[in-house]
């Protein structure tokens, strides 16, 4: 199942911010995030997760914590900064933006 | 015998055939090359190490403490390979997009890993443990999970009602439906996956009991003797149940080439104090005796009957031969069964099933509703014949049509 991999790179610039918005939902660990993308078509590993969060956390968009777990070794939780959270708002106002503009376009 | 090697991973030791090991350090090698020049290069890879020793965790048990290198493999698949995170900047790297496909095939890879290799097919099977007469019904009962009183009474009504036909179906499945002896048939009478899982779990379960027994003995003697003893008595229950499911296999092997079936294969004893296995062991064998010297005189009888018909020359009801030869199976069974229902209590003692009492209000159960056939019989046979009678008169011109039908058929193609 091969895909056009101009879709592909859509969807790399889209993952940040899926990530940031799960993120803000509520306090989660990697594995959270892994569970919400896979039954998408951002489903991701951790192999690009790891260095995903941890650029954008030195971006300072978001932060961890180490918190025990009720089972096995303490986990990190992330949350996102305020920085992230102005930066979500962003995103969010362009994607409304992007959205009609595409929608304008064309029909 | 492989080499293990150990490594660290987030600060628990895991042990690793050395192929698993090599494959890990090439994948965290190529990781650490792809994050070359990230200020965070040694996070992330921390990070990874946490995720791959997270992933592990799964593989191992306290039965099976080294990794190989198909579950590496298996969890490398699932980390997929590291990007580095820069958008963009490798042009080769199709992101998330052509990760998706392999992210979804491996989840459902790792779905699939834990469940049996292949559906498990039911068979139909006679199975001797708590069987009244042959376990015909008590195979049909595991067979279709119902209860099996409720399928020999319905043999019995059907045998009513169709006048002794069911009983003759009865005999010829019980020639025909071979009997479930070892533990892959019994598993497969139920419909159940036989593989490596099932043999883990009864690992698991005799080495909890064994740990159970070894912490009684521990209570009682804290001496190095004991552990010692326990542990050579752990290290003979293993060998031995090794040996039990070889021999099984190779028996199942057997009767599938040559069609000859193996010997009932004992599943493990549980101690059991020597007198009682001793005394257990007399009157099995005892009544085992008695069964077989009451079948081979009903042969003999059958036999009789057949031949001369006359049981011995001796015919006290005027019945026609197919009723004789019902009544002659109802005797057999009814001095046959109290004998067998004993046994059978007895027998899963020895074998250590939780169900002794239940074998026995099994036989109970069983003998009941022959009496209650035998009542039938003796009381209304007027009518039983009557219907039969009507069945064969009713059957007679089919029965010389097809016969007609017959002759000229074979004296045409000559």
């Amino acid at each position: 199942m091969s895909e056009d991999p101009k879709l592909g790179a859509l969807r790399k610039g889209f993952l940040e911010f899926l990530v940031l918005r799960i993120i803000r939902g509520s306090k989660v660990y990697v594995a959270d995030i892994l569970k919400k993308l896979a039954a998408t078509d951002f489903a991701t590993q951790e192999g690009t997760l790891y260095p995903l969060l941890s650029r954008l956390r030195r971006e300072g968009l978001l932060d961890y914590q180490w918190q025990e777990s009720e089972a096995g070794p303490p986990r990190k939780y992330y949350r996102l900064t305020a920085a992230g959270e102005r930066q979500l708002a962003e995103f969010d106002a362009y994607w409304v933006r992007l959205n009609q503009t595409i929608d304008s376009m064309g029909s | 015998m492989r080499p293990v090697i150990s490594v660290s991973l987030n600060g628990r030791a895991y042990q690793l055939e050395d192929d698993a090991h090599a494959a890990l350090a090439e994948y965290l090698d190529s990781a650490a090359r792809e994050l070359a020049g990230n200020p965070d290069q040694a996070e992330i890879l921390d990070d990874l190490e946490h995720a791959i020793a997270d992933k592990l965790e799964r593989c191992l048990n306290p039965h099976k403490t080294v990794v190989i290198r198909s579950e590496i493999e298996q969890v490398i698949r699932e980390m997929g390979p590291v990007d580095s995170g820069v958008a963009g900047a490798s042009p080769h790297d199709s992101g998330p997009a052509g990760e998706a496909p392999a992210g979804s095939g491996t989840a459902a890879g790792a779905g699939s890993s834990r469940e049996p290799d292949e559906p498990a097919s039911k068979r139909l099977y006679q199975i001797s443990d708590g069987a009244l007469i042959s376990g015909v019904c008590k195979g049909i009962s595991v067979y279709l999970d119902i209860d099996v009183t409720l399928v020999r009474l319905l043999f019995v009504i059907a045998a009513v009602l169709t006048g002794g036909l069911a009983i003759l179906v009865y005999i010829v499945m019980m020639f025909i439906v071979p009997y479930a002896n070892t533990a892959e048939e019994h598993a497969a009478a139920r419909g159940l996956p036989f593989n490596a899982r099932v043999l883990v779990e009864q690992a698991k379960l005799k080495a909890a009991q064994l740990a159970d027994a070894a912490a009684q003995a521990a209570m009682h003697n804290r001496s190095r003797e004991a552990r010692m003893q326990w542990k050579a008595e752990w290290r003979k229950a293993r060998a031995q149940w090794r040996q039990e499911r070889r021999r099984s296999r190779a028996q199942w092997r057997a009767y599938r080439w040559t069609g000859i079936p193996p010997a009932t294969a004992s599943p493990a004893a549980p101690p059991l104090p020597p007198l009682a296995h001793l005394i257990c062991g007399l009157i099995a064998a005892a009544l085992g005796l008695v069964g077989a010297l009451v079948t081979v005189a009903w042969l003999f009888a059958l036999f009789s009957l057949l031949t001369t018909g006359a049981v011995f020359g001796w015919m006290p009801f005027h019945l026609p031969l197919w009723g004789a030869v019902i009544a002659l199976l109802l005797i057999y069974l009814a001095v046959e069964s109290p004998v067998r229902a004993v046994r059978h209590a007895m027998v899963p003692r020895f074998y250590g099933y939780p169900y002794h009492w239940y074998a026995f209000w099994d036989g109970l159960v069983g003998l009941a509703l022959l009496a209650l056939a035998l009542w039938y019989v003796t009381h209304h046979g007027h009518d039983l014949q009557n219907s039969f009678d009507s069945l064969q008169q009713n059957l007679q011109p089919a029965w010389h049509q097809f016969l007609l039908a017959w002759q000229t058929l074979v004296h045409g193609t000559h």
